[in-house]
């Protein structure tokens, strides 16, 4: 029939095909009538804290990361996530203040040190127990470091303490315990180096020195990791490895009625934008790590605005330039590949979520300095300056090889390096490799040209990044520190001088000296610091981000009955 | 039968020990994984230290001979990260796959197939439109924007299901796979359905169902009793190879509900890198998809007469 009335009328079977066309398009229209209602997301939080001015013991303390926990052994663990936790377990001699300053912890006071700054004698405090109720004394102090020093453990932490008298005899087998290490009494240890060093005490409040039971080890000799006793405010509920872990108050805890909270709840494994979400439902308790829209709605956000803080991180990221390779062993093309990298230019890439330096030092450490006169920064015409300064003022005709990893985020730096030396006439040709392989390129001597490099902060003092990245002593053929291989005696001498500076004042002239010999060298190209933005619900208190511990939530109360928010969907400016 | 079940577990085998022995290669090709496990702060002595616990420092011929015969007594060595056998942690993120996975394929193969019929039944009229327009939008949409849309729509603007998880028990951790087993069965689904329609049509106008209606069979009857049977033969074979998709681990779904199961697991592997439960995962997958093309064979041979009289003459 249809094929009969069609051949009468030539335009039919096009208005068959218009009215089932109308019908796809009503179908289609109404498939969206769901959604034409869709709820708004709450604007502000969804509940305020009940009003109490001092802290309240009790409730449960949630808080979650987007990875898994690999170990909560301190003596090997070494990464973020699992610090979070040890944080909780464990603690050590001393400890960091919000201000990065050393304070005792597990020691009732800081150490007396020896006029030539060789020992430092340690008082533990009174009636301090293990998670299983058995006292701690100053053997205990004494196993857990030697334990962590053993060649056996295999600990990351072996690097800070290499100053320690007797090491490496003990490492040998030579002798039974580290002779630099004595127990005077129950509550009393001493450590002797055998040559000053500013930063021991840093190594000491370190993880890898928190004293643990070596019942547990002998209890758990393969599996310790998942078994951890130690003398923290939180004792190891339960760990379902991927999901979560549990952490309940420890009632034999030092401090007098700390911690506040009964209960911590540690999510593993939550995606950012699940973790957004639960966040805006009050069903997490902080927030780290945005995604970029939510990001933008948090830093705009006046209601969230008294529980949202971004600072920068302690670490420093960089251009980093082969000092023993062409072109980057003339001192004039790395001073103007300093002096042509568009910081802002980055930082709109990145979402304004870098916060930009032009030297080595990050903020908040002793030697940085605002006002650094020879810090890097944005200028073609001193880029090109430099240029012709090195005997290249029409650039270099062959590429340089850029090694980058395979990151997030790392193919927009690549394109921006490859846009900014442009300009100056260097021509930039990508590698792409795996993290390990160019972990494993980029260490090795006279391989790699130029990469984007990190470094982030094992305790907050300028020797961590001085000493490690630019010290001559840092260069190895293979595993090199020291990745541009920057030799420079001077410079050699000021770190030297400033690892065992006792006066603050001279330390910090020290390092500033050091900071302006390398921006005007120039191994590195020194980009940004990143930026940590966090929040929190208003009826957690007494959180401050710490600027040593990620994510450190030990002393936080809540303050309950939580009270529900009438106006969640205003933003009151 | 058995003769052929045994071959095809034969076959199996060797495609795994195939595959095992590829990723062997690759994986020594990306790099030291004691210097990315460590990371860049790691001195000489520890990444040593490091091989050598985990063998790393013997020749490759030498550890390709040890983990085969590791395999072939079932262990899979320890995770690099953890130090926890990966037999262990498959013991514990199998399941959860399996159980989202299932849940998702149960609910997508009754809704795909009911879809796909509805279509067909009501060929060209506004039920088929229907299914069709849910069809064409679920293929165009992309998994990470479903599974965005469901958590931030469903779960956190309506909060008719919990935002991401596992949940704490068994009835918790049914309510945490509903909605990541839904957006996985709406993607699914949509596939059904088309198969399913495409050849319900085809069906309906061949011989045997049109004698079947001569006969005086009544309409339903001939759809259920003869054509719908006829038409879900593409549907097992398809639904055989989506059980060993969903079974190995719906990666992006996985790790955007933050449900911890192999895809996730697979994921972590690959950027930590862990090498152990990579192979892990890899050997899991594929065990799983010559399971599945097994079960959807023999599925097919018990619906079809003809398959099962070929496989048996051959």
């Amino acid at each position: 029939m249809k094929k009969r009335s069609s051949c009468k009328n030539p335009g039919a079977h096009l208005r068959v095909e218009s009215m089932r066309n109308k019908r796809v398009h009503f179908v289609l229209l109404c498939s969206l009538i769901p959604f034409a209602g869709c709820p708004s997301a709450p604007e502000a939080p969804r509940y305020m804290g009940a009003g109490h001015s001092s802290p309240q013991r009790g409730g449960t303390f949630v808080f979650y990361h987007m990875d898994d926990v690999r170990s909560l052994d301190p003596h090997t663990a070494y990464d973020e996530l699992s610090n979070i936790g040890i944080k909780l377990l464990f603690e050590g001699l001393l400890d960091y203040d919000s201000e990065a300053k050393l304070i005792p912890a597990l020691a009732e006071s800081l150490p007396e040190v020896s006029s030539a700054g060789l020992r430092y004698t340690f008082t533990l405090r009174p009636n301090l127990r293990f998670h299983n109720g058995r006292a701690l004394n100053a053997e205990d102090v004494q196993w857990s470091i030697e334990k962590m020093l053993s060649p056996d453990t295999g600990s990351p932490g072996y690097n800070f303490f290499s100053l320690l008298e007797g090491l490496d005899a003990y490492r040998q087998g030579k002798q039974a315990h580290i002779s630099g290490i004595q127990v005077l009494d129950a509550r009393r240890i001493a450590f002797q180096l055998t040559e000053p060093d500013q930063t021991f005490l840093n190594a000491i409040a370190m993880t890898f020195a928190y004293p643990v039971p070596k019942e547990n080890y002998l209890a758990h000799p393969n599996d310790v990791s998942r078994h951890p006793v130690g003398t923290g405010a939180f004792v190891l509920e339960s760990w379902e490895p991927g999901v979560r872990i549990i952490f309940r108050r420890n009632p034999f805890y030092h401090q007098q009625g700390k911690p506040y909270v009964d209960r911590m709840v540690y999510w593993l494994n939550l995606s950012r934008e699940a973790a957004v979400m639960r966040f805006r439902n009050a069903e997490i308790d902080v927030l780290h790590r945005f995604p970029r829209a939510d990001y933008f709605f948090f830093k705009q956000s006046s209601t969230w605005k008294p529980y949202f803080k971004e600072e920068p991180e302690v670490n420093l990221w960089g251009l980093t330039m082969n000092c023993e390779l062409f072109p980057f062993n003339n001192r004039h093309i790395r001073r103007a590949v300093s002096f042509a990298i568009r910081r802002d230019w980055w930082n709109k890439a990145k979402a304004y979520r870098l916060h930009l330096t032009g030297q080595p030092v990050p903020p908040g450490l002793l030697g940085y300095d605002e006002n650094l006169p020879t810090q890097h920064r944005y200028d073609l015409a001193r880029a090109k300056e430099e240029m012709r300064l090195a005997g290249f003022p029409k650039g270099i005709r062959e590429p340089v090889t850029l090694l980058m990893a395979n990151n997030e985020g790392s193919d927009t730096f690549g394109e921006l390096i490859q846009e900014d030396l442009r300009a100056i006439g260097i021509p930039v040709d990508i590698r792409w490799l795996s993290f390990p392989v160019w972990m494993e390129e980029t260490a090795k001597r006279k391989n790699a040209q130029l990469f984007l490099s990190g470094w982030s902060q094992d305790f907050p003092d300028p020797s961590d990044f001085l000493d490690i990245l630019f010290h001559s002593r840092a260069i190895h053929d293979m595993n090199s520190e020291n990745k541009s291989f920057y030799s420079n005696p001077t410079l050699d001498t000021l770190l030297d001088r400033a690892r065992v500076e006792v006066n603050k004042e001279k330390r910090r002239q020290l390092y500033i000296k050091a900071q302006m010999i390398l921006t005007e060298d120039a191994p590195w190209v020194f980009i940004w610091n990143d930026l940590k933005p966090e929040a929190w619900q208003p009826y957690v208190k007494n959180y401050h981000p710490n600027p040593v511990w990620s994510e450190f939530y030990r002393d936080v109360w809540l303050d309950l009955p939580r009270k529900a928010n009438n106006s969640i969907n205003k933003d009151i400016p | 039968m058995i003769r052929y079940i045994f071959r095809r577990i034969g076959w199996s085998i060797f495609v795994v020990w195939l595959v095992v022995s590829a990723v062997f290669v690759l994986m020594n090709t990306l790099g030291d994984p004691a210097v990315a496990q460590l990371g860049p702060k790691a001195q000489k002595v520890q990444i040593d230290a490091f091989r050598k616990k985990h063998g790393l420092n013997q020749p490759l011929w030498k550890r390709y001979a040890q983990l085969i015969s590791r395999l072939g007594r079932g262990d899979l060595d320890k995770s690099f990260r953890t130090d926890i056998p990966v037999t262990q942690i498959m013991e514990q993120r199998l399941p959860r796959t399996l159980f989202l996975g299932s849940l998702s394929m149960s609910i997508e193969l009754c809704v795909g197939v009911l879809l796909g019929i509805i279509a067909a039944v009501f060929r060209r009229r506004i039920p088929d439109h229907v299914v069709m327009a849910f069809s064409w939008i679920t293929f165009s949409v992309p998994t990470f924007l479903a599974a965005l849309f469901a958590l931030n729509y469903f779960a956190f603007r309506l909060g008719w299901f919990p935002v991401g998880g596992f949940g704490t028990d068994t009835w918790d951790h049914m309510r945490h796979a509903l909605l990541p087993a839904l957006t996985l069965a709406v993607l699914g689904a949509a596939t059904y359905a088309r198969v399913m329609r495409n050849e319900l049509l085809e069906t309906l106008h061949t011989d045997y169902v049109r004698t079947a209606r001569a006969k005086g069979l009544s309409y339903i009857e001939v759809l259920f009793r003869h054509a719908v049977r006829t038409a879900f033969l593409p549907v097992v074979a398809i639904a055989g190879l989506q059980f060993a998709s969903l079974a190995s681990g719906a990666i992006i779904t996985e790790t955007l509900f933050g449900w911890p199961g192999m895809g996730r697991l697979a994921v972590e592997s690959i950027y930590t890198p862990d090498y152990p439960v990579l192979l892990g995962t890899v050997i899991v997958g594929c065990v799983f998809v010559q399971f599945g093309n097994l079960l959807s064979d023999l599925a097919l041979a018990a619906l079809d007469p003809r398959v099962r009289v070929t496989e048996e003459s051959a």
